[in-house]
Formats: structure tokens, C-alpha cells, sequence
């Protein structure tokens, strides 16, 4: 770790945040970069709320958020491992402790309690914390619901089948009315009146930390205005893999500018067909919007499969394609839809396609003081076939080994469009080119799938990682195309 | 009858109860941070900590230097340092302690250590290290007929070699402790630990100080799995250490990724046999050598290879057997107890097996099962008679439960149907010895103290760790006082008022320390007889014999004569006042148990866990994918105290065997680095993972043989259910490619490879 670096201030700028924990309003200094975890840790010695993996694959962290969202209230669970403490401005933080209490038990407790749903009780509160969410939000969700709400959260003792039992005789016997407390409903009106701006405190800088200054724009202005005056800051949207850097494998990011607070950012929005998609438009949103499972029904498949309930409530799909990860999720199909990127820096505006943007491992278009603004999404045409598969070792909250999208149009009976992109093959997200070549302008009886599948998988040399081998890789590339194309040629056409 | 609640259950679900990394920092706490070694085999150069102790904020830097006693933590064999000083064994392994009341600082800190050394050819594969004859002890070995004999005279024989694998504990809460010194030199320890009497013994050895200076205090664990039973040590010893030399409070609490790197896990074996058998199926023969790869120390690897070799047989009766085990020491780190403590392994070799006959014989895997059970009044090859063998009735109750013909039918007619998804059925039997194999480890004591307004504080040496020991010891109370439970505190485990306890394992956990609570309570309701009587005969003028008195729902009454009770608070307040002991001792040992290591021979098991289970999945062949469609289980255990507990033990065990078998991919590097050494590359079960239909049976049986109450132990036989899966995996595998093999663990990568291999 770095330290007495001449290139660092000698103070750090403190985030003054004012929001609700609990039921009560507070107003606190939070140093630079601090997660909502270590801030209730260390800050607040609420120990409820548990730390078992700190990088949002366990979910033992889970807390609720209480925001305003299109006028609503939104109860959202989130990973407080991940989630920088800095981005409570506004909003209200309900964790374990204000739940329920030994004497008088939430409805939700006690259902756990009578199924014997906790065993060494070191998941629970965090498993309590999803169901809440859960619970504020919908009335009687179905097991589907249900487990998407808990696949964030690990347990390692009970095997899980007597959570699922107290999860579903919630589900039938409660409405959220019911299950919203009084004193989380009374900070409802609060949240929606909440005009407050946060503020920064200058102090000195006295402990070895990973960050200095954790900014916090409130519109587009004053986001350049800061990367002016701090021109190697990164940005930070949802944070979800920024923040595993930091706690996992101690990442310094001296100065980061957190988008998630311009309202500009967070717009989703139909126009002249095209899906626009702001920077800080989290995979929930997405998830729950009309234009998406509509318009794109691959893509909403898609985010259900991508991290857990808490990760997709603050995660981000720019945030996703900023990351530039070789096997980001979204990313194949982001690619066989078309996408445009938006991108906007203090001076210019200009659109990339999203297949040009990846040029090097982890390395982007994005030039410097550049965000992502919006992606946008034309619209498919009715006929275009458009598939995605995700392959990886478990069924939920898993990296996959290998990610592949196709898209596939055609016109009386010869391919018009063929693009199969894939992630987790190569140093980048990408697009075959054998595909491509091999199946635009083909007759559709023509096509010899064994053929096209292996010409195409020997296109890519993909490694062995903890993920899968090399070979493995291959035969995941081979059967997703023979998955894909034999769908598509069986379609009644 | 409806049964009680966790006792810990509202403190858990309200985020209340205590867990040791969870207190405030106490005044003056530093924090322990680790250099720990970038390579598996080395020796050190040099290892210089100047930089790193000038760092503003350091307190200290501790190292082997620093130790008063001896540099020795291991307990069985006394193979292991704290501190390395010449030769590294494993990446990850602890070279330096750096304390500081900053974490962050004592983090910086580590970063300027310089540590320099040769690096020494590592080995990871207990094969080699086997040639390399790299044993802790010579070959341990269990014989029964003449099995070279009997293999030349069988129609059949197959050899082969079967592994599996390792696998990561995870329990939640990671490894921690936090000394705090206090006068006179002497040290109070909170220790994540199942095992509070080797802490003691082991860190008063280190410290060079008598072991009533050392205090250990566990308010209970979030999870262990055996995770804690030994490896826990280590860290319990560094901030003993740290707190004796610095004299300041120290707090040892490793993250998930250092403690996914540097702690041992369950041992991969490797297991070469033979087997002989006729064209019924019947085994006559068998001839194993088990290999497990133990890592940099001994730890308890010996036991745990025992324990592999006594369950090698399974449910079946082999007639002429030799299992021979070779416990390897390679470069990883300590390999270590996890639930089933190498029966898994030794009973996944012999299912294998009888899953290659019953293929090659066309043989229904259930029949052949059946047939080479063991019957009542047969030997294990270590002599011990089977005598309550309820495996006729598991199998009845399983073919009934799962409609096992009627679906064995419906999965044949799918594959025949369909290409891409293929079903398959997998059977699981087990029979799990209860005891520790070695045997002084099997007895426990309890301290009982009756307040004076008749509520109850009992003290056992066990360990609360999720699997409610604390309820089944309440409810063992509350019978022999016949007080409820919420009258009766169980506390934690404290070497102040439990010593010299065994460890929390083996499935032990409430046979001994039940047992030894119910001996107590026992001891405090007799002396509560004579002033009983008494209070009988001052209150309601009543000649009452004393041993009429029944004690029964928080009062006392005479058997005849009900209507005349005492409650239990008015009988203590009169029998403190009448001057009668309110508190006892109660000890327990494991009766009839023996056994003689070099002839390979005794009774080392109180008694056996019958059980079975039968899984169905269906298997994307394109994709390597599964969905379990069905889990059924079977499962005997004499006369539960707690049904509740069981049925969450007996679920949580099978789902965590079946992530072993499946999807838990513990993998390193050349280094000897785990690389699956964090979440979001090693994937334990998650709530999708649950079976579609899970149906666990729990048979009561009259086991003459049970333990405490007629109940017997849960923790780790019903582990080896998840297995089920794997095989109904390979089932499905086969039926698309008939000779395949399936490696271990059956990842979607496994699967696929299995499926294109002829």
C-alpha cells in the first residue's frame, strides 16, 4: 500500500450525508469510500448485521433500503459490503436491529423461528433482511419470486428447505402492509420531501486508507467541474465490482465521482422506438420495466440470471459495460442487439457501437473524463431469432465460464443477419467472425450445423481458469451453437 | 407434543446473539494482521521485520522469536510450528503476525516485511507423495479372512482407482479469537473453536504457562462443520500469544479469502482397490488402499483416514477384506476434520464399486445393495458384531417412499424418449459408527447449578455451533427435572467450569455432553427427594416415600397422588434452606469401547446410524447442466429428542454433500495456491440448489443401543445422502454413453466430459 505519496492530499474530503437509520434521521461524516458495512461496523458497532465474504457473494450483509424511486417508496435489499455508505444520502437504512425484538418477534422472524430456519444464526439476519425486501414489495409472490429474493443469500447449515418453508407461508398468510412497520411508514413522507444536498468536510488525512475523496455530484455540471479539478478519478456506478477491489484485494482508488446521484443518469425511457438506458439504471429497474421484458424478453431473462437480488438492486448495465470484463454478463447480447453508446464527456457528446467499444483486455473506447451516459437499444424486428446462454458451475449468483448470444434474421429462406458474440473465450467480449461469414446469405437448408459449430468454436483459443478448461470451453461454444441453431432452423418459418 | 424453538432462535433472527468477532473493540485492542507465504515449500532466508515494525501505528511484530514456549501447536503428533523458522510447508502459511490497533495500518505493516527465500519442490498429489513413502505414521491397516486368496478364487473382479475431492468449510463465520490479558500473567481466551480443552493444552504448551492460566470461552460458533475442531487452534494460539507478549487485548479475525486460503479442508483421497464377486452381485472379496492427502501436518489426518477405513465397508458384509490407509503429507495446508471425517470418502469408494457391479451385471442397484447388506450377528472387518442392522427396512421404506419401481419405469421410458436430457436414479445407504475412534476422547462432563428461584444454568463441554446442541441438552434438563425448557439456561463452553472437554464432533456432541447434563440433573433430583418429601408432608400433612415422587411439568407430586404437587421454585427455595447441594457434576464416559490399532481389531463404535437415500435428476447433455428433481431419504435414529433438529441437520448435511459432490471445485495452482478461494469462484449450495422435491422420513426405532433418551446422533451420517446425486448423475450420464466415467466433483464441465468419453 502506498503511502506519504506526494501525489495524494494531505486531507481527505469526508462525505456529510444526512438519511434515516432506523427511524431516525442522523446526519454523519463518513470517511471517503467507507462501505454502509464497515461504516454500521465500525462506526456504529451495530454488529447484527454480519460480514462473511465482504465482496456480495454471501449475502450475510443484507440490509434494506428505503428510497424514493418515480414518487414510490421502494424497499430494496442490498449487499452493505458493497454498497459505499456515502450513496444513504436520502434515503432510509433498516437493518436487523430494528426489525423485531426477542420479546416481540416480526412476523417474518417468527415464521423462521417456528420452521427452525436458522441453525448457527450467522446467515440469518441477513436472510431476514432479504425477506423483508421481499415482503415490502410484493404481495404474495410465488416460489419464483421467492427464491430470487434469497439466491443472494448463503446458508450453510439448514440446507435451506426450512427457509423456504417460513418464505412461503409468509407469502400466503401476509400482505406488506402487514409487514411494513409504522416507523418505516411514517419515514415514507419524509423520503419523498427529502431535499437536503450532502456536503463535504475537509479533514486531515490520518489513517492508511484506499481512498481520499469520494465525490458525490448532484448533476452533470458539477461532475465535470470535479474531474477537472480531479483528472485521474475514476467513476463508480452501482460499485459492485469497484468495491470488491477495494475489500478483497485492497485496490487504492484515490479519488472517485460516484454518477448514481444525477437524476440525468438514472433515466429509462422509450424514444422513437429506440430503449434508452442511463448510466445509473440499476438491472431491478430494468428487470421491472414494461419496454424491457417486452422488447427484449432474451435480456430480461438474462438480468434474472445475473448476481443475486441485493447485487441487481444497485448494480448497473453501463456499469457492467464500463467494467469491460471478458465475461461480462450482459455483454454478448448487449453486442447481438446492436447496442449504442452514448458516451459524454464535459465538451462532447458522440455514439459508439457497443461491438467497437472493447479494445483490449479490460481496456475500452472510453476516452478520459468520458462516462457512459445511456445505452441505447433499437428495436428487434419480429422475425430476428435472439438467444442467450449463460453456462456456469451453479445455477444462481455464479461467474459464468462461458456467456454466448446470437441473433439470427432471415428473409424467404437465407440468412440476412447472422452475429454470435461471446464472453468468456477471449481477452474481450466478441463477436465471431467464422459465424458471420459462414452463415450470412446461406440458404437456411444449406446450413450444416456440426459443420458451422465446429468451424466456429476453433475460431477461439480460450484459456483454463478456475472457471473451466480450455477444453471445456470449446464444448460449451460447439453446444451453444448447436443449441441455437437447431432451434432456429426447426422454427416454423 | 409440539417441540421447542432454537434456544438461540429470536436472539439469531433479531441479530443479537454474540459472536466473538462481533464485541466492541475493547480499549487498546490491536489487531492482527498475517504475512503469509506466497509459496508452498521453501526454506526461509531470512525474514526481515524492521521496516515493518518502524511503521507509525505498529505495536509490535511477532514471530517465532516471540514465543515463550515451545514453537509447537501440534497436539497428536507434534508436527507443526506456529511460526515456520526454517522450512515452509504451504502457501498461505503464517510467517509473521504484525499487531496494531489499526487494521489498516497492521495491513500496510505486512507489506514491509521482507522475507527471502529458496524455494523447494512442492508436492500436492498423494499419489507421489505416497512413493516418496511421505506418511505421518506407517500403513494402518484392517484385515478380516484372506482376501488375496479369496480375489484368485472369485468369478468377477474389477480394480480401479477412485477419487474425490476436497472441500472448503465455509461456515460463515470465519476463523476468530480475542485474548485479553488479565492478572497474574493469565489470559482469557473468546475462541472460535469446537475444541476448547486443545486450545487450552495447546496454547499453555506455547506459552511455556500452566493450563488453569488459560481461560477459553466459546458463546458459540456460526458453523464449524470440523473446520473448527482443530484448524481453529492456530488462530486461538496467535492471539494468545500476541496478548501475553504485548500485553493488550488482541483480536485474530481472518476474511473469508485469507481464511478460504490458509485453512485446511476436507482431504482429497485417492483409493486403489480390487474387488472380487460372483454373478449375483455378492462381493466376496475386497482389497482397498486408501491414500489421503493430508497436507503440510499431521493435524488429524490419522484419525480421519481410521475413520475412512472403518466405513469403507458401508452397509455391506464382505466377507474377505483387507483396507489398508496411508495418511500422505503433501504441501497443502493442514488438510482437516470436515463432517463425515473421511467416512465419505472411504463410502464413496465402495458405492462406486457397486455401482460398476450391479452395471456390469445388469443387476438392480437396489437388489444388490440388498444382498450384500449386512445382516444381525455379522462382523465388520474390525470385529465388531452388527447387531441392530435396520437396513431391510430403510430400503422397504425408500422403494415405498419414492414409488421406486413406478419411477424407475418412468425414467427408462424418458431416455428412451428423449436425446438431449437424460434421467437417472442414484441410491445412498449408509452406516455411520457413533463414537470417537479414539476412544479416551469419548466422555464428557456437565455443571449444573439450580438457582435459588428454581431457574437452571447448565454448563456442558460442547459446543454450540448451530447444530442446537444447546436445545437437546435443555430438553435432556428439562425431562430429568422436570422443568421447562425456558427455566434452563445453556451456557457456553468454558474451560472455568467445564475442563479437559473433547471436542464438539464426531456426531458426539449430544450423546456425551446429554448424557453427562442428564447424570447431573439426575444427582440434583435425587438430593431434591428428601426435602421433597418434607415440604410434602409440612404442606399437606402426606406420608410420602421418596421414591414415589415424580418431578413433571415444574412441579412435584407424589405418583399416587397428583393433586398434592409442590412447584419446583417453592420445593429449591425450601431445599437451600434444608441446606441441600443445588448444583452437580455430572461425567460421562461411552461404555465398551476398545479398539487395538496394530491388530486392526475391537469395538470402537457405540453403536451405527442406518439410513438411505434416493435421487433423481435429469441432465442437460448439451449444456452439463442438472436440475434434482427428487431427494427421498430414510433415515433411523432411535428415539429423537428433538425431531425439529434432526430433520435441519439431516437436510442441511445432504445438501452440503451434495454441493461437495457436484459443484464445490476446490482447485490450486503450481504454487500450491488455492485459486477457488473465495465465493464467486467457489460455489457452495445456494436456495435454487434445493432439491424440487425433498421427502426425509425419520424412523423412530427402539435401538437398544442409543444413547441419551433412546435418541442417537444426527451430525454426520446423513451427509453421505448428497452422494445420492452424484451417482444418479452418473446414471444419467451413462445412459447416453454407457461406459462412461464421472470425475469428482460432477461440475457441468465434469459432466460434459463424461458424456463424450468412451
Amino acid at each position: 500500500m502506498k503511502h506519504n505519496n506526494e501525489k495524494l492530499p494531505a486531507e481527505e474530503l469526508h462525505n456529510q450525508i444526512t438519511f434515516y437509520l432506523n427511524g431516525q434521521q442522523i446526519q454523519e461524516v463518513l470517511a471517503p469510500g467507507i462501505s454502509t458495512l464497515d461504516w454500521l461496523h465500525k462506526q456504529k458497532h451495530l454488529h447484527g448485521t454480519k460480514c462473511s465474504c465482504n465482496e456480495g457473494d454471501c449475502g450475510a450483509c443484507t440490509v434494506v433500503i428505503a428510497f424514493r424511486h418515480n414518487e414510490t417508496i421502494a424497499y430494496e435489499a442490498i449487499n452493505s459490503c458493497l454498497y459505499p455508505a456515502a450513496k444513504l444520502h436520502g434515503k432510509h437504512i433498516i437493518t436487523i436491529e430494528a426489525l423485531g425484538d426477542t420479546k416481540n418477534l416480526h412476523p417474518i422472524q417468527q415464521s423462521l423461528l417456528e420452521h427452525h430456519g436458522t441453525q448457527c444464526g450467522y446467515c440469518t439476519p441477513g436472510f431476514v433482511m432479504s425477506m423483508f425486501a421481499l415482503f415490502a414489495t410484493f404481495t404474495h409472490p410465488n416460489k419464483e419470486t421467492i427464491l430470487s429474493a434469497l439466491e443472494g443469500n448463503l446458508c450453510r447449515c439448514t440446507g435451506y428447505q426450512s427457509i423456504l418453508d417460513a418464505a412461503q407461508e409468509i407469502a400466503e398468510n401476509f400482505i406488506p402492509d402487514q409487514l411494513v412497520p409504522q416507523w418505516c411508514r411514517e419515514i415514507e413522507k419524509q423520503l419523498l420531501e427529502f431535499e437536503e444536498s450532502a456536503a463535504m468536510v475537509v479533514k486531515p488525512k490520518n489513517a492508511v486508507g484506499l481512498v481520499n475523496r469520494y465525490l458525490t455530484p448532484e448533476n452533470l455540471k458539477v461532475l465535470f467541474d470535479y474531474f477537472a479539478m480531479e483528472p485521474d478519478a475514476l467513476f463508480i456506478a452501482g460499485g459492485t465490482d469497484l468495491m470488491v477491489q477495494m475489500n478483497i484485494n485492497r485496490k487504492e482508488y484515490p479519488v472517485l465521482i460516484d454518477l448514481t446521484g444525477i437524476p440525468e443518469l438514472n433515466k429509462l425511457y422509450q424514444q422513437a422506438d429506440c430503449l434508452h438506458i442511463g448510466a445509473s439504471v440499476t438491472y431491478n429497474q430494468l428487470y421491472t420495466c414494461d419496454f424491457v421484458s417486452q422488447g427484449y424478453p432474451e435480456l430480461h431473462k438474462l438480468i434474472s440470471q445475473i448476481a443475486s437480488q441485493q447485487i441487481r438492486n444497485f448494480g448497473t448495465l453501463c456499469g457492467n459495460i464500463a467494467n469491460a470484463s471478458p465475461i461480462g454478463d450482459s455483454l454478448p447480447l448487449l453486442m447481438v442487439l446492436d447496442a449504442n453508446l452514448r458516451l459524454q464527456s464535459e465538451l462532447e457528446i458522440r455514439h459508439v457501437p457497443i461491438r467497437d467499444f472493447f479494445v483490449a483486455y479490460r481496456q475500452t473506447a472510453l476516452h478520459k473524463g468520458e462516462i457512459i451516459r445511456e445505452v441505447i437499444l433499437a428495436p428487434t424486428p419480429q422475425n430476428a431469432y435472439v438467444k442467450c446462454i449463460k453456462s456456469a458451475k451453479r445455477k444462481s449468483v455464479d461467474i459464468s465460464a462461458v456467456i454466448t448470444a446470437m441473433r439470427l434474421e432471415q428473409d424467404s429462406g437465407t440468412i440476412t443477419n447472422a452475429i454470435f458474440a461471446l464472453g468468456g473465450v477471449a481477452s474481450t467480449p466478441i463477436i465471431s467472425k467464422t459465424f458471420t461469414s459462414l452463415m450470412e446469405n446461406k440458404k437456411l437448408t444449406s446450413i450444416d450445423v456440426n459443420q458451422v459449430c465446429h468451424a466456429v468454436a476453433d475460431e477461439f483459443a480460450p484459456l483454463s481458469d478456475v472457471r473451466g478448461s480450455s477444453e471445456y470451453r470449446h464444448t460449451l461454444i460447439r453446444n451453444h451453437l448447436d443449441l441455437y441453431l437447431k432451434e432456429f432452423l426447426e422454427v416454423p418459418r | 407434543m409440539k417441540h421447542s424453538h432454537h434456544l438461540s432462535g429470536s436472539l439469531h433472527l433479531t441479530g443479537k446473539s454474540r459472536f466473538i468477532a462481533d464485541d466492541a473493540p475493547l480499549q487498546g485492542m490491536l489487531h492482527a494482521k498475517f504475512l503469509f507465504s506466497p509459496v508452498a515449500h521453501a526454506e526461509i532466508i531470512s525474514l526481515d521485520v524492521r521496516a515493518a515494525s518502524a511503521f507509525p501505528g505498529v505495536y509490535k511484530v511477532i514471530g517465532a522469536t516471540d514465543i515463550t514456549g515451545e514453537n509447537q501447536i501440534g497436539h497428536i503428533i507434534k508436527d507443526e510450528p506456529l511460526f515456520p523458522e526454517k522450512t515452509i510447508m504451504y502457501a498461505w502459511q503464517p510467517l509473521a503476525m504484525v499487531l496494531a490497533e489499526d487494521e489498516q495500518v497492521a495491513e500496510a505493516a505486512v507489506k514491509l516485511i521482507k522475507l527471502s527465500y529458496k524455494e523447494l519442490k512442492p508436492i500436492f498429489d498423494p499419489l507421489e507423495a505416497d512413493s516418496c513413502e511421505e506418511w505421518y505414521v506407517p500403513e494402518r491397516k484392517i484385515e478380516s479372512g484372506d482376501v488375496v486368496s479369496a480375489l484368485s478364487k472369485a468369478p468377477y473382479k474389477l480394480k480401479g482407482i477412485t477419487s474425490s475431492s476436497g472441500q472448503e468449510h465455509f461456515y460463515m463465520e470465519a476463523q476468530s479469537c480475542r485474548a485479553i490479558p488479565f492478572e497474574d500473567n493469565r489470559i482469557m481466551l473468546y475462541s472460535a473453536t469446537q475444541s476448547t480443552m486443545e486450545v487450552q493444552e495447546v496454547v499453555s504448551h506455547l506459552l511455556g504457562i500452566p493450563a488453569h492460566d488459560i481461560i477459553v470461552d466459546v458463546p458459540r460458533l456460526g458453523g464449524a462443520f470440523g473446520g473448527k475442531e482443530r484448524a481453529a487452534t492456530i488462530w486461538a494460539c496467535m492471539a494468545a500469544l500476541g496478548a501475553y507478549v504485548c500485553k493488550r487485548p488482541v483480536q485474530v479475525y481472518l476474511s473469508r479469502h485469507e481464511d478460504m486460503h490458509a485453512t485446511g479442508k476436507r482431504h482429497p483421497f485417492v483409493s486403489l482397490w480390487e474387488v472380487g464377486f460372483d454373478d449375483e452381485g455378492r462381493i466376496s472379496a475386497y482389497d482397498i488402499q486408501l491414500l489421503a492427502n493430508g497436507g503440510a501436518y499431521s493435524d488429524l489426518s490419522v484419525a480421519i483416514l481410521e475413520r475412512a477405513m472403518f466405513h469403507s465397508d458401508n452397509i455391506y458384509h464382505i466377507p474377505d477384506i483387507r483396507i489398508r490407509g496411508r495418511a500422505c503429507r503433501t504441501n497443502l495446508p493442514p488438510n482437516t476434520a470436515f463432517r463425515g471425517f473421511g467416512a465419505p470418502q472411504g463410502i464413496f469408494v465402495i458405492e462406486s464399486i457397486l455401482e460398476d457391479i450391479a452395471r456390469q451385471l445388469n443387476l438392480d442397484p437396489i437388489a444388490i445393495r440388498n444382498a450384500n447388506a449386512y445382516k444381525n450377528g455379522s462382523l465388520a472387518p474390525y470385529g465388531q458384531e452388527i447387531v441392530e442392522c435396520q437396513i431391510p427396512e430403510i430400503f422397504s421404506a425408500l422403494v415405498n417412499n419414492a414409488e421406486y419401481h413406478k419411477l424407475k419405469a418412468e425414467v427408462a421410458d424418458f431416455n428412451l424418449a428423449n436425446s438431449r436430457f437424460k434421467r437417472g436414479l442414484g441410491i445412498m445407504p449408509v452406516k455411520f459408527g457413533i463414537s470417537f475412534t479414539t476412544a479416551l476422547l469419548n466422555q464428557g462432563s456437565a455443571l449444573i447449578w439450580v438457582y435459588i428461584d428454581g431457574s437452571v444454568s447448565v454448563s456442558t463441554g460442547g459446543v454450540e455451533m448451530g447444530q442446537e446442541l444447546s436445545t437437546k441438552v435443555a430438553v435432556v434438563v428439562s425431562r430429568v427435572l422436570g422443568i421447562p425448557i425456558d427455566k434452563i439456561r445453556v451456557e457456553s463452553s468454558n474451560t472455568q467450569r467445564v475442563g479437559n472437554a473433547s471436542p464438539t464432533a464426531a456426531s458426539t456432541g449430544s450423546d456425551i455432553n446429554g448424557n453427562a447434563a442428564r447424570i447431573a440433573a439426575e444427582k440434583i433430583r435425587e438430593c431434591l427427594r428428601e426435602p421433597a418429601a418434607k415440604l410434602l408432608e409440612q404442606k399437606y400433612n402426606l406420608a410420602v416415600s421418596q421414591e414415589e415422587l415424580v418431578f413433571s411439568q415444574a412441579t412435584v407430586y407424589p405418583v399416587t397422588n397428583p393433586e398434592h404437587s409442590l412447584s419446583f421454585a417453592e420445593l429449591i427455595r425450601f431445599a437451600y434452606v434444608e441446606r441441600i447441594p443445588l448444583a452437580a457434576y455430572g461425567y460421562y464416559r461411552t461404555p465398551d469401547l476398545w479398539f487395538d490399532r496394530d491388530k486392526g481389531n475391537g469395538r470402537p463404535f457405540h453403536y451405527y446410524v442406518y439410513g438411505a437415500a434416493l435421487a433423481e435428476v435429469e441432465l442437460d447433455c448439451l449444456l452439463g447442466e442438472h436440475s434434482l428433481r427428487k431427494l427421498f431419504i430414510v433415515h433411523e435414529n432411535g428415539q429423537s429428542l428433538h425431531p425439529d433438529i434432526d430433520l435441519g441437520q439431516i437436510t442441511g448435511a445432504a445438501i452440503q454433500c451434495y454441493g461437495w459432490c457436484t459443484m464445490e471445485d476446490l482447485q490450486w495452482d503450481a504454487k500450491g495456491n488455492y485459486i477457488s478461494a473465495n465465493p464467486s469462484t467457489y460455489k457452495i449450495p445456494g436456495i435454487r440448489d434445493l432439491p424440487e422435491v425433498l421427502k426425509v422420513d425419520i424412523l423412530a426405532s427402539l435401538s437398544k443401543e442409543a444413547s441419551v433418551f433412546g435418541s442417537k446422533a444426527t451430525g454426520e451420517p446423513p451427509f453421505v445422502y448428497g452422494l445420492a446425486v452424484f451417482f444418479a448423475l452418473q446414471a444419467a450420464v451413462r445412459a447416453a454413453n454407457p461406459d462412461a466415467t464421472l470425475s469428482f466433483p460432477a461440475t457441468p464441465e465434469a459432466l460434459l466430459k463424461g458424456l463424450k468419453s468412451v
